[in-house]
């Protein structure tokens, strides 16, 4: 399919969907911080009007028949073209609208949530740079283009973790997220300048369609997989998965706009966005497969010990987007971008409800928060089961259908296992996610809540209850919309992903239907009486094992493996080292030669005894041997 | 006896005999007439040779006239850091004055 | 070509006069010493922007030519020129001059001497920078560099007899190889002329070229801060006030690998492809090892200093590919690099003019204290690990490209210095502005609107450069171009 040039109204809207947020970062962070309101509502124009334009070109484009592809030349030396343009596909276009709707969401959110923070407008800016950088990452018509908001996607994501940076742990948590997903960068990199140098064409059309055919098996695997490294970064997988746990010291809504439809989403959607080119290489795709089952199911283990509301869900995250990998790397591409998609709505409410909590009872702690009576709030306790059974897979919501289509996919692969391990983290999920829910619903004993104002950020806001709540709670509403009816959306979201032609009639596996509401079932039936029922301890059967709790709870001390090798190898070996060769070796040896001439020029001053005589004789000595020498010579 | 070498030999004999007072003595005003020495014979010789090589031109007898002409100036200059250094250590004896000692 | 104003004359005066005039003002006139240096700082600017956007890039080549013989026994010319190489280098010197005039403004001590010695520092900058004479380059090398030592040995701070005394042997025992070298080019030219472009033109025979380069590459290396002849450079940094760091770091270390490019590269091409391994691998030695050693320190200059090294092993290494890609890419990161320095030294100098402190250890939440001096040490700071849309990511973009197509283990190695730099520059900011407020520090003022402009107006290039690369790819590319040529 050759791409078409946009005709005036796309171009202006791809644009403006491009364009609004980096100027409202622009306008909020240098001219208009010290307004707070104004900043608000510059930074909400600037994100609610790219979500019309991305649903307006997603609703025009439903039938579109061929990508719409438009670049300038952005940079050039030296045989390295950088392109900037827009690439409108029906992915980027369903992703565009999935960004656009998420931030647009968090962004009325955050009017409440962050309502009398002091660096409010900042946050704003910050929000609205985070959006540009998706934006542009999505529509990115070049691999180049992508990975550079690739990296300002990392950016924005170390500024808002960061962002109440007077906390240690939040500004450790920044930095954690900015170097390891840079490591993970670095292969992407690699694979770039792989790519660059033997095939010479970025673009993403020209990958899809011609590296499979240009470059012989071993390159395309190696470069394939190295940008896969930047995947297992940005997305949090094995074995670079420990900074997003961490990841939620930043502000609730900042968690949910990072879990949910940017930054760790932007790995699975690199994979998609390259399926054809991971598609001529089935070792690649292999490993795709094998990183995302191990890191579902690290994290799903993680998951059901976590007690903090915020680390379950960033462990799910982490294990949804291990199970989207899967689905990918099983060669289901719709199943991978649907359960995206599905996921983004489900996960961003999940995040922002708990944000409701969090904002309510200044606690992490959801053992702590059903006991402050966290059931009482009717709207997001509801949305927020809602969300919970969608990620568990409950018929019918969108979960469901999502999860569906990865173990369909996954049914297709010649090995029974990797179906097996799917089911199997299905029923993980089902037990981490109706433990918390069940935890909430059916405290042990309600107690007063405790006393505010623990949280930095948190304070002095009480005052306006109601109107904060509203705000906070529409966008729950909206999302928990959209969770149950994107369920129904799969088979027209396939026809459009699939350029409307028709499907190929996969096997319809009833009996895996079957099989996954059983083990979700079975999941939540544990959960039930370990959590849930009357008179249950509320401790799960992990507790019983020690070494398997202090296992999953440390990490699979991962996070102490990282901390390991930081301490002594790179501080202690090579950091101290090359810091005592520069003292002692360059410098010492530059000083040793300069206090060697200083030792020089003292012994030669021995010689001079001060009195005339001897130099004098010297003299004649000298002058003596001198003539005998031309005597005798 | 009346040759050059008679000449040349009592210059080398006047010229040795000034380089040993100039090594041996520590009194700067017997180095200075040690050096007087050496020059004379330095002179000498240039006599000699005007004498029995080269009578003609007198360069030699110019070159003596040169000498001496330096020597009395070289003795004033001489005498007078002696008087200079003098006034300082109070006195001229060269071992006395060992301030250049590295 | 030759008509015209004089414009590259007039950059070279402007400080000069500036220097005289300030020198027979009357002792105690402060204000007016302070005055004529940022007049003449704004001359440069200007006429610095006028070139850079006047420059015709179509016809590339040298532009704005004024050349006269000078010694014409010794083929000795006044020559001066710009094209793709030395324009950059020229609007970085002006832009930090400038810069570096306005941010001490505040000195009090000795204002008459400082000044007089900076504008004569930045006039030895323009000669090299401008002159395409082997005798006037060197002659400028010189005066640019003499000038440290009484500047950093006056008005620097931390150890600074000792690091003007470090600095200026070792710049100087570089000049004690560049001498040789150039002398040595010209007798072995067989021209007898000290003009560059023409000996250039003739070249040099094979076994000449091996020497010359290795004289150049070490001699001009000194200074670009070539590992391991890099410690003075952080020792000098610290040493030095601010506006001299800023020079000093931002455009004489440039001096230095400019100097490779021109003299070295130029007329010893297929010198430096028998050199060039050994340049490639000591430049990447300096990319890692910097920023190794930069993780170490807890004297904020220090790390700005190593972080120094480790970004002049990019532009080391992009001129050791010997590509079109490479050496662009080098040219870039030396005007990237140098804005970019320019911000730190600058942001730094404020912090430590207020609190009395750069040690790190001790500061600590200092964005809540001074948000505006955060804001541009953060901005350097991730311009230096190498954030898309900072224009030294273009730079570093093309060098690890060249980087790794012409050497792939080295390549990749440089690569991860980048990483590690991330590392140490984000542990600086962390700790350094982030954190709980320190109360010590409460009463330190944040910079005025005053003390914004120069720091914006490098925030403001990083940006610009970093969002519009071509803006300044395309000249370079043009001026890059002849030479590339000339390897095979």
């Amino acid at each position: 399919m050759d791409p078409v040039a946009p005709n005036g109204n796309e171009l202006l809207l791809a644009l403006l969907a491009m364009g609004l947020p980096l100027l409202s970062f622009f306008l909020v962070f240098f001219v208009t911080r010290p307004w707070v309101n104004l900043s608000c509502a510059v930074s909400l124009v600037c994100s609610g009007l790219p979500l019309s334009a991305a649903v307006w070109l997603l609703a025009g484009h439903w039938r579109m028949e061929a990508p719409i592809l438009w670049q300038l030349t952005w940079m050039e030396g030296g045989g390295a073209l950088v392109t900037f343009g827009f690439l409108l596909d029906p992915l980027s276009l369903l992703m565009l609208v999935i960004v656009t709707a998420v931030s647009f969401l968090v962004q009325v959110y955050s009017l409440g949530y962050m309502a009398g923070d002091p660096g409010k407008a900042k946050y704003y800016a910050f929000l609205s740079l985070f959006a540009w950088s998706m934006i542009s990452l999505v529509l990115a018509s070049g691999l180049m283009q992508l990975y550079i908001f690739w990296e300002l996607v990392g950016l924005s994501s170390y500024l808002l973790i960061g962002f109440w940076h007077h906390k240690f742990s939040a500004s450790q948590a920044g930095k954690k997220a900015f170097v390891m997903t840079r490591l993970g960068d670095l292969g992407f990199f690699l694979g770039i300048i792989v790519l660059l140098l033997n095939l010479g064409d970025l673009s993403i059309l020209g990958l899809n369609q011609q590296a499979a055919a240009r470059l012989t098996p071993g390159l395309l695997t190696a470069s394939a997989l190295l940008i896969f490294c930047g995947v297992v970064g940005k997305s949090a997988q094995f074995p670079l998965l420990t900074w997003l746990p961490d990841a939620m010291e930043g502000p609730t809504p900042v968690s949910a706009l990072l879990h949910s439809a940017t930054m760790v989403a932007a790995g699975v959607y690199l994979v998609s966005r390259l399926f054809p080119f991971y598609q001529g290489s089935p070792q690649a795709l292999g490993w795709v497969l094998v990183i995302g089952t191990v890191t579902m199911l690290l994290s799903s283990t993680m998951a059901m010990v976590a007690e903090d509301i915020k680390q379950v869900w960033a462990y799910s995250t982490v294990s949804q987007l291990g199970f989207m990998l899967m689905g990918l790397g099983a060669g289901g591409y719709f199943a991978g971008v649907y359960h995206l998609a599905t996921h983004a709505a489900f996960k961003a409410l999940l995040f922002l409800c708990s944000g409701v909590f969090i904002h309510q009872y200044a606690t992490n702690d959801f053992f702590a928060m059903a006991r402050a009576g966290a059931r009482g709030l009717k709207v997001p306790m509801l949305t927020l089961t809602l969300a919970g059974a969608a990620l568990s897979g409950v018929w019918p919501l969108a979960g469901f259908f999502s999860k569906e289509t990865v173990l369909a996919a996954l049914a297709e692969l010649p090995n029974p296992a990797w179906l097996w391990l799917g089911i199997l983290g299905a029923g993980l999920t089902a037990y981490y996610t109706f433990r918390l829910l069940f935890v909430m619903w059916r405290p042990r004993r309600l107690e007063p809540p405790p006393e505010h104002g623990e949280r930095a950020g948190h304070g002095a806001h009480e005052g306006h209850g109601a109107a904060v709540y509203w705000v906070m709670a529409a966008p729950l509403l909206v999302l928990a919309a959209l969770t149950v009816l994107l369920g129904a959306a799969g088979p027209a979201l396939q026809s459009f992903l699939a350029w409307g032609r028709p499907l190929p009639a996969g096997a319809h596996h009833t009996w895996l239907v079957w099989a996954s509401v059983l083990v979700v079932a079975t999941g939540a039936g544990l959960a039930w009486l370990e959590f849930g029922r009357a008179g249950a301890a509320q401790q799960g059967f992990l507790s019983r094992m020690p070494g398997l709790w202090n296992l999953f709870a440390n990490r699979w001390y991962l996070d102490w493996l990282y901390r390991w090798l930081l301490d002594h190898v790179v501080y202690g070996l090579f950091s101290r080292l090359f810091t005592l060769n520069d003292r002692r070796v360059v410098d010492g040896g530059i000083d040793g030669f300069c206090r060697a001439t200083l030792g020089a020029g003292w012994l030669f001053s021995l010689l001079q005894s001060g009195l005339l005589q001897y130099n004098l004789f010297t003299m004649v000595l000298v002058m003596a041997l001198v003539g005998l020498y031309f005597l005798l010579v | 006896m009346n040759s050059l070498h008679t000449y040349l030999f009592i210059a080398l004999v006047l010229f040795c005999i000034g380089l040993f007072g100039l090594l041996k003595r520590r009194s700067l005003i017997g180095m200075l007439i040690s050096v007087e020495l050496m020059l004379n014979g330095a002179g000498l010789n240039f006599m000699a040779f005007n004498r029995f090589l080269a009578p003609d031109p007198a360069v030699g007898q110019v070159a003596v006239l040169f000498i001496m002409g330096i020597a009395a100036a070289e003795a004033a200059i001489a005498l007078s850091l002696i008087l200079a250094l003098f006034r300082k250590i109070r006195s001229v004896n060269v071992e006395q004055a060992r301030q250049l000692k590295g | 070509m030759n008509a015209g104003f004089p414009y590259l004359s007039a950059i070279l005066l402007a400080p000069a006069l500036g220097m005289l005039v300030i020198l027979l003002l009357p002792h105690g006139n402060q204000r007016a010493v302070r005055w004529v240096s940022l007049v003449s700082a704004v001359i440069c600017l200007a006429l610095s922007v006028y070139l850079y956007a006047a420059y015709d890039r179509a016809a590339a080549g040298l532009q704005f030519v004024e050349r006269a013989s000078w010694v014409p026994s010794l083929g000795i010319f006044y020559y001066l020129a710009v094209d793709g190489i030395n324009l950059p280098m020229v609007l970085l010197t002006s832009i930090v001059f400038f810069t570096g005039v306005w941010t001490m403004w505040d000195l009090q001590h000795r204002v008459k001497e400082f000044f007089a010695l900076m504008l004569l520092m930045v006039v030895g900058v323009y000669g090299v920078f401008l002159s395409l004479d082997l005798f006037f380059l060197f002659v400028w090398y010189d005066v640019s560099l003499f000038p440290m030592y009484p500047l950093i040995a006056i008005w620097g701070s931390t150890r600074k007899e000792y690091g003007a005394l470090k600095l200026t042997l070792y710049l100087l025992a570089g000049s004690a190889l560049v001498l040789p070298g150039i002398l040595y080019v010209y007798f072995q030219s067989g021209l007898f002329t000290f003009d560059l472009v023409q000996i250039a033109q003739a070249g040099l025979p094979v076994e000449a070229q091996y020497l010359g380069f290795f004289l150049f590459l070490f001699g001009f290396g000194v200074l670009a801060g070539l590992w391991p002849f890099h410690t003075w450079s952080p020792v000098g940094h610290v040493a030095a006030p601010t506006a001299v760091s800023m020079i000093h770091a931002g455009v004489l270390m440039k001096l230095g690998a400019y100097g490779v490019l021109r003299v070295g590269m130029f007329l010893c091409p297929q010198g430096l492809g028998d050199w060039s391994p050994l340049f490639a691998l000591l430049a990447t030695v300096g990319i890692v090892y910097g920023a190794f050693v930069g993780l170490a320190q807890t004297d904020l200059k220090y790390v700005i200093g190593y972080s120094s090294v480790s970004h002049m092993g990019l532009v080391s290494l992009g001129l050791a590919t010997m590509s079109q890609g490479g050496l662009s890419g080098a040219v870039f990161q030396m005007f990237a690099h140098g804005i970019m320095t320019a911000l730190f030294f600058s942001s730094v100098g404020h912090i430590y003019d207020r609190t009395h402190t750069k040690l790190i250890p001790e500061l600590g939440g200092m964005a809540k204290v001074m948000p505006r001096a955060s804001f541009f040490f953060i901005l350097a700071a991730l311009a230096g690990i190498g954030v898309p849309c900072l224009a030294s990511f273009w730079a570093e973009l093309l060098v690890f490209i060249a980087g790794y197509r012409a050497y792939p283990v080295l390549g990749v190695c440089a690569v991860l210095g980048l990483v590690v730099s991330a590392l140490f520059m984000l542990r600086v900011v962390q700790k350094t502005f982030y954190g709980v407020k320190n109360e010590r520090f409460a009463q330190a003022g944040d910079m005025t609107m005053v003390m914004i402009v120069p720091r914006a107006l490098l925030a403001g290039t990083i940006l610009l450069f970093g969002l519009l690369p071509r803006l300044a790819l395309d000249l370079i590319n043009t001026g890059v171009a002849p030479l590339v040529g000339m390897f095979k």
